[in-house]
């Protein structure tokens, strides 16, 4: 069963994680939250920074490229509700490192042997459709051509 | 021993596996046998805690009934992997405080089959997005780790050479099985660079410790081990990027959970890596051991990789490390695991553990570490 409201439209696929709309998919960036005490930059729309605990918080959007700074090959389809490609693909996740000064974690597009610590990596919409019920606008890192 | 030491007195374990048991009689085993050990009856413990992480609510109270009616507390205590340190710090601190002198602490886990449910830990996005994948946040670490500072495959693969043959000798490990370094090598990549030999996987067992003073262990005789130290923490912000993070800091690196957790198990019993003898240490993944040799402080940091490919971390080496084959070959119950790791250093320094058995053993620690950066240290001592 699906959710009846969210019949034909795109989701964010957690709210407070990525900017876009229904009819711009495709302009999907990430929200941060950058803290006005200490300057830490965290994922999403948060109400505490996580370092200093502070309230006063300043809504961002992070910069789309970024530097790759660890990663692995997901060889076995992951447990769960997982979107991806079915019959499962094997892909590569890591964690990209941003001038805002953090590193998120992602799943990365492309040839799985490609990658290697320090590749230059692009922000991109990444749609997932469940089964039964909404899409949702989810993101991924892929390889900056040249 | 002076007498306001805390000591454990007696140790029970129910083999790691894969059992037609329920929880009730895994921790029923293992606690009789901890009660046995230590010459004492259930009516004898005046405080009980439950460390589990699958098991569902008051599981303490549900298994331990089935030892007899008491009016005592017993408490169920979660903390990831490290639940059993941390059920084991509140038996001590119970103890400490005079309230109590004689308390159980058992840790009891049935695990799903296969990988964990990972709704347990992730938020549904990163399960949507193939972000819920454990191994894959402990393979992330060892490809940095190379990257830095030049480890190689064949040192990791060494690291599980080492625990599955150690294995072999431990009645209560699951697999129990020798592997030569090809085979480790050739054995399928579950998220690169880590293989399937160099996994834990999760499993069934019990283990139980008899916590009393080592005043009522010298009336009670028997075969104290003196608990030296007994920590247990949760990683600052930026420590860590174990799972379920979905991000972490470029700016700051805090130290990590582990070297927190060993610098206050160190200053609490008095010494340092160097005065310990035997390691049984969290190796979720063959790499983990790697680094968590580094982060205790038996070697200097990317040391960890030649350290291990060298013999050091072996039986008969400068620093043993999992004796008993570690999580690699026996599994990982979660709620039991630190518990198995103390009943295995208190088995060294009493100078029981047979073909595995470090000569003169006197001091040794155990350390686990999990989701969230939960980490727990204990160093006990002959
Ligand atoms: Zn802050």
């Amino acid at each position: 069963m699906g959710d009846e409201t969210a019949a034909g439209k795109l989701l964010p696929v957690n709210e407070g994680l990525v900017t876009g709309t229904d009819n711009e998919p495709r302009d999907v960036q990430l929200l941060g939250s950058k803290c006005d005490r200490c300057g830490e930059v965290s994922l999403g729309a948060n109400a505490v920074c996580l370092n200093c605990g502070s309230d006063r918080i300043t809504g961002i959007r992070l910069a789309p490229e970024g530097e790759l700074w660890t990663y692995t090959v997901i060889r076995h389809r992951p447990p769960g509700g997982y979107l991806g490609p079915d019959p499962f693909e094997p892909f590569a996740i890591g964690l990209v490192e941003l001038p805002d000064g953090i590193r998120v974690m992602a799943p990365l597009a492309g040839d799985v042997d490609s990658f290697e610590i320090g590749c230059r990596l692009r922000l991109e919409p990444w749609i997932l459709q469940s089964r039964d019920g909404p899409a949702y606008r989810a993101f991924r890192f892929a390889a900056v051509a040249g | 021993m002076p007498d306001s030491d805390i000591v454990i007195l007696g140790t029970g374990i129910h083999p790691f596996g894969r059992f037609d048991k329920t929880p009730e009689d895994l921790g029923v085993h293992a606690a009789r046998q901890a009660l046995g050990e230590a010459g004492l009856e259930w009516s004898d413990i005046q405080a009980a805690y439950l460390t589990r992480m699958y098991l569902p609510a008051t599981s303490g109270a549900r298994i331990l009934r089935r030892l007899g009616s008491s009016d005592i507390s017993i408490v169920d205590i979660e903390a990831a992997c490290a639940s059993g340190g941390a059920g084991l710090r509140q038996a001590v601190l119970a103890i400490r405080s005079g309230e109590v002198d004689t308390a159980l602490v058992l840790g009891v886990e049935k695990m799903p089959r296969g990988f964990m449910d990972p709704s347990m830990i992730y938020a549904d996005w990163q399960v949507r997005m193939g972000l819920s994948m454990n191994p894959a946040y402990w393979s992330m670490r060892a490809r940095r780790h190379m990257h830095e500072f030049g480890t190689t495959e064949e040192q990791i693969a060494r690291v599980a050479w080492k625990n599955h043959r150690n294995s072999v000798e431990n009645p209560n490990a699951m697999y129990r099985k020798a592997f030569t370094m090809e085979q480790i090598l050739a054995s399928k990549p579950v998220c690169d660079p880590i293989r399937l030999l160099e996994i834990c996987a999760p499993n069934d067992g019990a283990a139980a410790v008899v916590v009393t003073t080592a005043r009522r262990a010298r009336q009670l005789g028997g075969e104290p081990v003196a608990i030296e130290a007994c920590a247990h923490t949760v990683a600052r912000y930026s420590a860590d990027f174990r799972c379920p993070a979905d991000s972490m800091s470029a700016t700051i690196s805090n130290p990590g959970p582990t070297r927190v957790t060993s610098q206050k198990a160190y200053e609490q019993a008095g010494c340092g890596p160097d005065d310990i003898d035997c390691f049984e240490v969290q190796d979720t993944d063959a790499f983990c051991e790697i680094e968590i040799c580094e982060q205790l402080g038996l070697c200097e940091r990317g040391e960890g990789g030649p350290m291990a490919e060298e013999g050091h971390t072996e039986i008969g080496g400068r620093c043993p490390v999992n004796m008993s084959g570690g999580l690699i070959s026996k599994g990982e119950p979660v709620g039991a695991s630190h518990l198995g790791q103390v009943v295995e250093i208190v088995s060294q320094l009493r100078g029981r553990s047979g073909a595995r058995q470090v000569e003169g053993a006197r001091v040794g620690l155990a350390h686990v570490l999990g989701a969230g950066g939960n980490c727990a240290v204990t160093i006990l001592a002959a």
